[in-house]
């Protein structure tokens, strides 16, 4: 049911992606209002959950992983999908692949999970510590470069056999998807189960709290106005294996393994939710000595002890930024307008 | 005016212009210096306080004035976007535990809004900050 909160602002939450998503309007766009975009946006979540979900046969994403056609027509976000999972790869240099369907389920992934672990419990069980690789280090293809989409005619190509898991990259990418559709509202904020999408046209600061994964208490505050946010870990979704060593959605792809690098959560700042949840999981992967890399616009690294530390971009006056900064407004406003919504620089 | 007088008036001259030169040097550079500093500045305290246009897909003009907090409001870790700051409070199992990090800057995350609102040195007017902070409803991020 949508509220009408303290400030004005209309705000829904609903379970989806075995998660809480919550979708927050304020203001109306042309005849749309409020409550009805919130709506609108409720019910694209619930219909995109059944069709990307990995647990049900029948789903879209589902239906193209058994599709022994190696060549296969798709619907637009259904493409979209398979670019985000280039992308995905590319920005982190393999580290967050994708295409480890099969593993994640050996991995003991093949359901929804019940209660995960205490993460006290399964640090205290879990192997030492290493940083992830890329597939390639250990002499494996990367099936993340085989995924080839034609986005003009609608076209996945694929290995027949190589499988998508949506994960939490889907998520960053419907984050994205809503966030364009209400763009022109006065304040949005779209929380797709921890991948954060925030903005509006009347440019309202808002905060956004970082929570601890071992007491759920406020770690530290950001002040978005225009930006996205996303927070990755594993120790929410964390169970034991057949022979009880604690496992994670989080897989070294160098391994298929859990991988536990010594980083229990990362939350990562960036344009696009997509590339907050690929920044943040890539982070997670590295490990403490490379995680910083992997976080060019900030973000909050919590560590295997309790601790942890708030990132600021390594190089804060790099040229594209003093450039944008120098810009006049209706430039940047052409400059943004200007980036297709697939091609961002994220994506 | 005898030859001699002529010489030493015509090195004068140009000891004078020698000295002009200099001076002119001098200030460009002195100029060009403060400039720059001053650009250094401004572009770091934008960025340090949150307005990161790299960040934001649709920068708003506004966004200084917008981010403003009021200085009644004293919620805590209020930093930005771009966060200058760095924690080094731990937390295990609702325990405290002290680390020392290698990344980020220096300071404290724990700060109030009116420290951001500093820091920010945004023109907005109080009225405006005011509205901002309090008109938006907070959001919180954890793993899915």
């Amino acid at each position: 049911m949508t509220v009408r909160l303290a400030t004005g602002e209309q705000l829904e939450r609903f379970a989806c992606f075995g998660s809480r998503c919550s979708v927050l309007v304020s203001g109306d766009h042309g005849s749309r209002t409020a409550r009805a975009a919130i709506a609108e946006a409720k019910r694209s979540l619930l219909q995109w959950h059944d069709r990307f979900s990995r647990f049900q046969p029948d789903s879209e994403l589902s239906l193209l992983n058994e599709d022994a056609r190696s060549e296969l027509p798709a619907s637009t976000l259904l493409v979209r999908l398979a670019v985000a999972v280039r992308t995905a790869g590319e920005l982190s240099g393999g580290l967050v692949d994708a295409t480890l369907a099969e593993e994640i389920e050996i991995a003991g992934y093949a359901e929804d999970l019940g209660k995960p672990l205490s993460p006290g419990l399964a640090l205290a069980l879990a192997p030492p510590r290493n940083p992830a690789r890329p597939a390639r280090a250990s002499g494996q293809r990367e099936r993340w470069r085989e995924v080839e989409v034609d986005v003009e005619t609608g076209m996945i190509r694929r290995p027949v056999g190589v499988r998508i898991d949506g994960g939490g990259i889907a998520k960053g990418m419907f984050a994205d998807v809503l966030a364009e559709r209400l763009a022109g509202h006065a304040a949005y904020a779209v929380d797709c189960a921890g991948d954060l999408a925030i903005g509006g046209a009347a440019g309202l600061a808002r905060e956004v709290h970082v929570e601890c994964p071992f007491s759920g208490r406020v770690l530290h505050s950001f002040v978005l106005i225009d930006g996205c946010v996303a927070t990755s870990g594993i120790t929410r979704r964390s169970w034991l294996d057949g022979e009880g060593r604690p496992a994670h959605h989080l897989l070294d792809p160098a391994t298929g393994t859990p991988a536990f690098t010594g980083i229990v959560q990362v939350t990562a700042l960036a344009p696009s939710a997509l590339e907050a949840e690929v920044r943040a999981k890539a982070a997670l992967l590295a490990g403490p000595r490379a995680a910083s890399v992997h976080l060019p616009h900030g973000g909050v690294v919590v560590f295997d002890d309790g601790s942890h530390s708030v990132l600021a971009p390594p190089a804060a006056v790099t040229v594209e930024r003093l450039a944008a900064f120098l810009a006049p407004h209706p430039a940047r406003k052409r400059a943004a307008s200007s980036e297709p919504p697939v091609a961002s620089p994220s994506l | 005016m005898s030859p001699r007088e002529a010489r030493a008036l015509a090195a004068d001259r140009r000891a004078e212009l020698r000295r002009r030169a200099r001076r002119i040097r001098r200030s460009i550079a002195a100029i060009s210096a403060a400039l720059f500093v001053a650009l250094f500045l401004v572009v770091y305290v934008q960025l340090a306080s949150g307005h990161d246009p790299a960040l934001s897909a649709s920068a708003k003009a506004s966004s200084t004035a917008a981010q403003r907090k009021s200085s009644s409001e004293t919620s805590t870790s209020a930093t930005s976007a771009a966060p200058t700051t760095q924690a080094t409070e731990g937390t295990n199992e609702g325990g405290e535990a002290s680390t020392e990090s290698d990344a980020g800057e220096t300071s404290r995350s724990e700060s109030t809004g009116s420290e951001a609102a500093e820091a920010s040195g945004g023109e907005a007017s109080g009225e405006e900050s005011t509205r901002s902070s309090e008109s938006s409803t907070p959001m919180t991020t954890s793993q899915s």
